[in-house]
């Protein structure tokens, strides 16, 4: 199951209605034909169905007279106009039911249409959006987006569509039914819809009312629920049972108490409707007959009455339901679009980026992701063609902001990072990024087989090309132990293998992909001392030749360097090599120092 | 499921309340098409004027108790259906907090919490419903079925012939589109998936430009969710067309039948008026109880759930000696454990003692099974097996709270709870003063904590990783105990930080201390050293006989040693 945020939010309405409207109605506005369809066919499937009663009214009024007639003696039902009128009856339903359906297939086909669109938009904006604008996002604020946003985005719009205007026809036709009836009737039990109507709306504005409360306690319950599960061994370890217990149960009967007032509340409509529809039935029954003495109308209409009366309350509950359903969807809309029209990433140029030959040149390069705060500060140095950089520096310090600064993934501030003398803004960013490797800790695979996985630095290698890949990085060995070898699928956490492993993968992937320049980043401490051993010769074979930036931790990389760049605060502190920085007797050799003391 | 029931024993009483509420409703609203009946069959037939008004009146007053009787059903079922949950809340809350970490890892820990909020809700959202359906249906189609045969038409065959033909309808509707319910359950899990996999992994996505490859590989994942979901949708909306068809055919197929009736055996129109009411009551009846079988999978999975975590077995269990000496020895003999489900051991075989006084390290590689041991002295899981003596008795036999309140613990993961300073430092120790507390935060280094009334929100998310672990380590040491647990907690200090804690750290020298690193700054004055791997002690010793005689000590060591070597 995905983890879902537990906190659940009021319920949704939308913060502008008329741009939420008119974002729908954008959507809607491809599908025109199939939308007419719909209508046409609502149109005429309730027509039929209102018809109807009607005639099933005056196949009554044929049985009664008939009985009438037979118990005076005078005659008998009319059985070839009452087999006419019920033939006709059934064939109406008959429509009625097969335009019904059709109505709703070209609805679904419309919603289904606009969902997959949206999820597809929704998908290129992910992977089109600057980076900053991803990592302000929460993952699951927009995985929801994706998912359910677009979900109950399409229900609302199946439901409300079909709904509404089935709701709205029958109304209409419903009443000019019964119009055509009996004028005084119609009145008489029209009157009441009005006010089932305010006393719906008023029902559910003081449910709401509680419904906001009970939310607020459900949250700090399931606040605490999740509190207590993830910090169970400090529960027990400390002897807080009791005491978590005793918290949760004065929690937990608070939300009950209003709780069980908001579910009472929201199903009085029940009663409600209940209550208008019997009453209207009555009102039916006793007018219909006194009609009926009075020659006004005959008995089969107070059948037909019934019958009519019972699909003008429908609508009228429907409406109510509907419009909760379209709020959500405005909302859902509101936040799917509010997504889609955020700025995608800038890519000015599309010059493309030959071999380097010289090397790149980072001048007087500062940064910040707000404009208070610099994160990188007046940085400046040299990388020749075929050097290896390590940067070093706390955590915290900006050593990977640089990196991501060469690969463009944000723009810098002030200053210029340049390849053979050419700034990097010059240069189509896909270009760019086509020639530097990355190989980052947190390494990110995705679950398909081994083999894919490596593939992904070039999608167009030979199998015996990955299988050598991963030789390279003395991977091949753990993945052939696997079960399925190279065809091994990672699951969905890619937990199956260790850490140390995945980490070989990246390598690998990195060595097929043959960059010019690399980036990497030396593992800590997360991997046992043996893989980490591996990782750092498959590093090594990685980095032969190659211009490299290497965020290093290990004195190895770090002595073997040929610039040694430390970073304090985004600043760099000293830059030399290694015999250099411990003649300066500064930052670098006093943390040497520090650290062999322990 | 049986234990899922238990909460609803106390709530019989009300159920039965909304059992004669819904009877008192079902009866009124059934009385209606009869006297209905009764007005056209009597009143216009006799032209009867007062009998119509009467029977109006005796209508009216029918509606009315009707309507009250349904608002006493929303009352009843309301409170039942969150009574319940709210019940069912508390005996898996009250159940889960008895875990140990074997049945936590079982389950997981995330999981658990679903189950307790989500899954609950999911029950409760339909509760209501069901006792109104389960009741109110059956209770309605009896009601109409004794109605129907008091009319004493011969029209009843109408009505279960057309049982007969919706039933072979449901049935073969269901069974073309169940099978695919699952498909796009797996689908839109598999949507999910690609997403989050696309989301997480966007900077090598754009390190590799892969973009257009990522977008190709999730739009054949959503064209076959929007597949399989036309056809789906194409054959699921054929239902409900085809029931209302079925319910109006019926009508027709009763006037026509009915007219024959009349004729021959005299049966009034009014009685097919009903008839006609208390055949679609009938048939209304039926599909609510349908609806209700259609919904039972959905609370059904959650139910299965909820029924797990209440059926879970423990594995700890409490013993009865509440008697701990003072200053006592802890001793590990042959002790192994094995994740359930594990062909490999994590521990194997281990033995050492803690001495008051003493010092003792554990130092190994991540999943080496450290942390395993210092889980197993608070008992917050039990070794699969071997023993773990307190003065020689094993502590099985202790009582857990007297087991507990001898041991200070502080996980890897510092974890702290919503409220404030104050309230984190009297998890150490529920009584702790003002001065307690400033006194603990100082000797943790806690610098940064100006009020104790300073909040802690959920997790602890206000604190950075470093000054969380320096609040859980003052936590720990707040109160007095015999035994201190540290594992790996001072990884996010600088070193600085770590050494002046440890220096504090002397105070407590009567007690025993045991500390898991993967630093050997942390733990190279520790008076004993076990080296770990694989689950295994390959090797005790103090900092100096190690770097002599273990490889891998030396290996762990190589790094900071390479610094030594590199300044000279």
């Amino acid at each position: 199951m995905s983890p879902r945020p537990l906190k659940r939010q009021p319920p949704e309405k939308p913060v502008n209605n008329k741009k939420a409207i008119m974002n729908i109605l954008t959507l809607l506005k491809d599908h025109k034909f199939r939308l007419t369809l719909t209508i046409i066919s609502a149109v005429i499937s309730t027509a039929f169905t209102i018809i109807a009663p009607l005639l099933i009214g005056q196949a009554t009024t044929l049985i009664y007279d008939g009985t009438n007639k037979l118990i005076h003696h005078t005659g008998s039902i009319d059985f070839n106009s009452l087999t006419h009128i019920l033939i006709i009856v059934a064939i109406l339903y008959v429509v009625s039911s097969l335009f019904s359906y059709l109505q709703s297939i070209f609805l679904v086909e419309v919603t289904t249409k606009i969902s997959y669109d949206l999820r597809e938009r929704l998908i290129d904006k992910i992977l089109h959006l600057p980076m900053e604008k991803v990592e302000e996002n929460k993952r699951g604020d927009i995985l929801s987006r994706v998912t359910n946003d677009v979900d109950s985005l399409q229900n609302g719009i199946t439901q409300s569509f079909i709904q509404l205007t089935t709701a709205i026809i029958t109304l209409i036709g419903v009443f000019i039914m019964m119009l055509s009836i009996n004028v005084w009737m119609t009145l008489a039990t029209i009157i009441l819809v009005p006010i089932a109507f305010l006393l719906m709306r008023f029902m559910t504005r003081y449910s709401q009312k509680y419904f906001l409360r009970q939310l607020e306690y459900k949250g700090s319950l399931n606040g605490q629920v999740e509190e207590t599960f993830t910090g169970h061994d400090i529960i027990r370890a400390f002897n807080q049972e009791e005491i978590s217990m005793d918290k949760f149960e004065s929690d937990n009967e608070k939300w009950f108490s209003h709780e069980w007032k908001s579910q009472f509340y929201s199903s009085l409509n029940g009663p409600l409707m209940n209550f208008i529809s019997n009453f209207t039935y009555v009102v039916v029954a006793v007018l219909g007959a006194v009609f009926v003495l009075q020659k006004a109308i005959a008995v089969g209409d107070i059948l037909a009455f019934f019958q009519y009366t019972q699909s003008f309350n429908r609508p009228i509950q429907q409406i109510t339901r509907v419009m909760n359903q379209i709020q959500t969807a405005m909302a859902a809309s509101e936040r799917i679009f509010e997504f889609l029209e955020l700025e995608d990433e800038e890519n000015l140029s599309d010059k493309e980026l030959n071999e380097i030959k010289e090397g790149i040149t980072f001048e007087n390069v500062s940064f910040s992701y707000t404009p208070n705060e610099k994160i990188i500060k007046d940085l400046s140095f040299d990388v020749k063609k075929g050097e290896k950089v390590a940067i070093v520096g706390e955590t915290g310090a900006g050593k990977t902001t640089i990196v991501k600064l060469l690969m463009r993934f944000y723009d810098i501030n002030s200053g210029s990072i340049k390849i053979d003398g050419v700034d990097i803004e010059k240069y189509d960013k896909n270009s760019l990024r086509s020639h530097i490797g990355m190989v980052l800790q947190d390494s990110w695979l995705f679950s398909d087989t081994i083999s894919n996985n490596i593939r992904y630095g070039n999608l167009d290698a030979a199998d015996d090309e990955v299988i050598d890949a991963a030789s390279q990085v003395y991977a091949d060995n753990f993945i052939r132990q696997l079960s399925d070898g190279y065809e091994s699928e990672l699951n969905e956490d890619t937990d199956n293998i260790s850490h140390g492993q995945k980490q070989l993968l990246t390598i690998a992937r990195t060595i097929l992909s043959k960059k010019e320049v690399l980036i990497l980043d030396e593992a800590t401490s997360s991997v046992d001392t043996r893989t980490e051993k591996l990782i750092q010769k498959a590093m090594d074979k990685l980095m032969e030749n190659k211009t490299s930036f290497i965020i290093a931790h290990r004195l190895s990389t770090i002595r073997n360097a040929d610039n040694i760049i430390v970073i304090e605060d985004g600043e760099i502190i000293e830059q030399g090599t290694h015999d250099e920085l411990l003649k300066l007797n500064g930052y670098y050799y006093n943390t040497l120092k520090a650290q062999s003391k322990e | 499921m049986k234990k899922l029931l238990n909460p609803m024993i106390n709530k019989i009483p009300q159920i039965g309340l909304i059992f004669i509420f819904l009877l008192i409703q079902v009866y009124c609203d059934l009385t209606l098409p009869q006297y209905t009946a009764d007005i056209v069959n009597i009143g216009i037939q006799n032209t009867d004027f007062q009998f119509i008004i009467d029977t109006g009146l005796i209508m009216l007053l029918m509606v009315a108790i009707s309507a009250f009787a349904t608002v006493g059903v929303s009352f009843f079922a309301s409170r039942v259906a969150s009574g319940y949950a709210k019940d069912l809340r508390k005996i898996i809350y009250e159940k889960v907090l008895k875990f140990s970490n074997h049945e936590l890892n079982e389950i997981s820990r995330s999981s658990l919490i679903t189950r307790t909020t989500n899954d609950v809700n999911q029950i409760q959202g339909v509760l209501g419903f069901i006792f109104t359906t389960l009741i109110f249906a059956p209770l309605l189609g009896i009601g109409s079925i004794i109605k129907v045969f008091e009319l004493q038409t011969n029209l009843s065959w109408i009505i279960l012939v057309n049982f007969i033909v919706i039933i072979i309808l449901l049935v073969i509707v269901m069974v073309k589109v169940i099978p695919y319910f699952k498909i796009i359950q797996e689908i839109m899990d598999s949507i999910n998936k690609t997403a989050r996999e696309i989301l997480i992994g966007i900077p090598v996505i754009k390190a590799f430009v892969r973009q257009d490859f990522e977008e190709k590989k999730f739009q054949k994942v959503n064209k076959d969710f929007y597949d399989v979901n036309i056809h789906v949708f194409k054959t699921m909306l054929v239902m409900l067309p085809l029931i209302t068809l079925m319910m109006n055919l019926m009508v027709v197929l009763i006037l026509y039948f009915g007219a024959y009736d009349a004729i021959n055996n005299g049966v009034l129109t009014g009685d097919i008026i009903a008839f006609i009411q208390y055949a679609t009551m009938l048939v209304t009846s039926f599909l609510m109880i349908g609806g209700f079988f259609i919904m039972l999978p959905r609370i059904l999975v959650s139910g299965r759930r909820i029924s797990e975590v209440l059926n879970t077995k423990l594995t700890i269990t409490d013993g009865e000696l509440t008697e701990i000496s003072q200053n006592p020895t802890i001793e590990f003999k042959n002790v192994s454990y094995r994740y359930p489900g594990s062909e490999k051991e994590t521990l194997k075989d281990i033995n050492f003692s803690l001495k008051p006084g003493k010092t003792t390290a554990i130092i190994g590689g991540t999943g080496s099974g450290k942390s395993t041991i210092l889980n197993l002295i608070p008992r917050l899981q039990d070794p699969s097996s071997g023993e773990i003596l307190i003065d020689g008795i094993n502590i099985k036999d202790y009582n857990l709270k007297s087991l507990r309140d001898k041991i200070s613990f502080t996980p890897q993961k510092a974890i702290l709870f919503q409220g404030d300073v104050k309230s984190n430092m009297q998890i150490g120790k529920n009584d702790a003063s003002d001065d307690e507390i400033r006194k603990a935060l100082k000797l943790a280094q806690v610098d940064f904590v100006e009020n104790l009334a300073e909040e802690v929100t959920q997790g602890g998310s206000n604190f950075s990783g470093g000054q969380k672990q320096r609040l859980s380590i003052a936590r720990a040491i707040i109160n007095r105990h015999e035994f201190y647990l540290f594992d790996d907690c001072f990884s996010a200090l600088d070193m600085n930080t770590e050494r002046k804690i440890k220096d504090n750290l002397k105070d407590l020298k009567d007690s025993s201390i045991l500390i898991v690193s993967q630093r050997i700054s942390t733990i190279m004055d520790a008076d004993e050293i076990l080296v770990i791997d694989n689950g295994e002690i390959v090797d005790r010793g103090t900092h100096n006989k190690l770097l002599e005689s273990c490889d891998i000590y030396q290996e762990i060591a190589k790094i900071q040693i390479d610094y030594m070597e590199a300044l000279s």
